[in-house]
């Protein structure tokens, strides 16, 4: 009986030891496999940032915030000055009755003339201003904030902000903008369209991170 | 060069020119209608206007390529159109032209206002003819046509 009873003892030891083993090997592996998901949380986050300042390098050239100015008339040119004729915002971002974006802009650019043109030229939304009242660009964070607030940006969840770089007629203008009237073409945004999609895609796919600072 | 086939105050028309040339060279050049005025070249001045699909078009930067079908109205149409008479004798009533250079691009945006915003205020008139210059200074003049105009008007 006692001889019954140190057996039991022992294999309760050795029962317990395994468990314990087990136990800190599971703990470990789990750890591991924390730390692995994190690091690529953190990886994916920190290149969803880095597209994201590609992206940001975009809007912010002359050819996409000329139109996304936060006062009632658009902006032309490298140094982005006012739009010259007195151009105004109107209602619904295209001008006023006599002096539509129409008036001059046409379905496409006019190299001829010099006037550049689009489907449907016309004026970002206030909601998408990505400068102050005194023209100064908004910051990364400001501008990546807006975007990303449905609230503002038209409703787009991150798929639609997507499919808005890759297929919206203004969008693409800015990447074949035209010729400038004295015959020279206008300037291009620092990325191709194609590169243009893939930041916004590796943005998109990263969960659309915005910088933390103002 | 290549040939266009266009609608110019409802009458086919067929001209056949440079892709690139502006409307109003294949208006006044082509089609021999002087009425639109060649002012700027550039879209700065509004002397060019003329109504494009219903838009008051600058037709100096318009290129013919890029027309289409959209029917084109002139200057010339504006006596037979119910609003273009109206504004016209308004224009009139209040001895609104000095020279006359810059008249006819005026009163097609004002007719284009006018059939957007039939009672335009002072703001309206303000911002859609903020583009049409007068280098006789007649602006006065022609805010107040246009508000007997839109008085006229039902």
């Amino acid at each position: 009986m006692r001889a019954y009873k140190a057996m039991l003892q022992a294999t309760s030891v050795i029962l317990v030891a395994c468990a314990a083993w087990s136990a800190s090997n599971t703990n470990g592996s789990a750890r591991e496999r924390v730390a692995q998901k994190s690091s690529a949380r953190a990886s994916t986050r920190a290149e969803g940032l880095a597209a994201w300042q590609q992206v940001y390098a975009v809007l912010t050239h002359p050819r996409c915030i000329n139109c996304h100015t936060a006062t009632n008339y658009p902006q032309q040119g490298d140094d982005r000055h006012r739009h010259f004729a007195n151009v105004v915002r109107g209602a619904d971002g295209k001008g006023v009755p006599a002096l539509q974006c129409a008036t001059c802009h046409q379905g496409s650019n006019a190299d001829s003339t010099g006037v550049p043109g689009g489907h449907n030229w016309h004026l970002a939304p206030l909601s998408m201003q990505w400068q102050d009242l005194n023209d100064k660009i908004l910051s990364s964070a400001e501008v990546c904030r807006a975007v990303i607030d449905r609230s503002k940006n038209s409703h787009l969840d991150g798929q639609g902000l997507l499919r808005h770089h890759e297929e919206e007629p203004l969008v693409l203008w800015a990447f074949q903008p035209g010729r400038r009237i004295d015959g020279t073409p206008r300037t291009l945004p620092p990325l191709t369209h194609e590169q243009f999609v893939t930041a916004t895609r590796t943005w998109v796919e990263s969960g659309t991170p915005c910088p933390q600072n103002r | 060069m290549e040939t266009y086939k266009l609608t110019v105050n409802g009458q086919p028309k067929e001209v056949t020119v440079d892709p690139g040339t502006p409307l109003l060279w294949v208006l006044r050049e082509d089609l021999k209608m002087t009425g639109t005025k060649y002012g700027c070249g550039i879209a700065a001045c509004g002397a060019c206007t003329v109504h494009l699909g219903g838009v008051a078009t600058r037709s100096c930067v318009v290129p013919v390529s890029l027309i289409g079908d959209r029917p084109i109205v002139t200057i010339e149409a504006m006596a037979e159109d119910p609003v273009g008479r109206v504004v016209q004798d308004a224009w009139v009533s209040h001895d609104v032209v000095q020279c006359g250079y810059c008249q006819s691009g005026q009163i097609m945006s004002a007719v284009a206002l006018l059939k957007s915003t039939p009672k335009p205020t002072d703001t309206h008139i303000e911002a859609s003819m903020g583009g049409n210059l007068c280098r006789c200074g007649t602006y006065v003049r022609i805010r107040e046509a246009i508000k007997t105009a839109s008085q006229q008007l039902p």
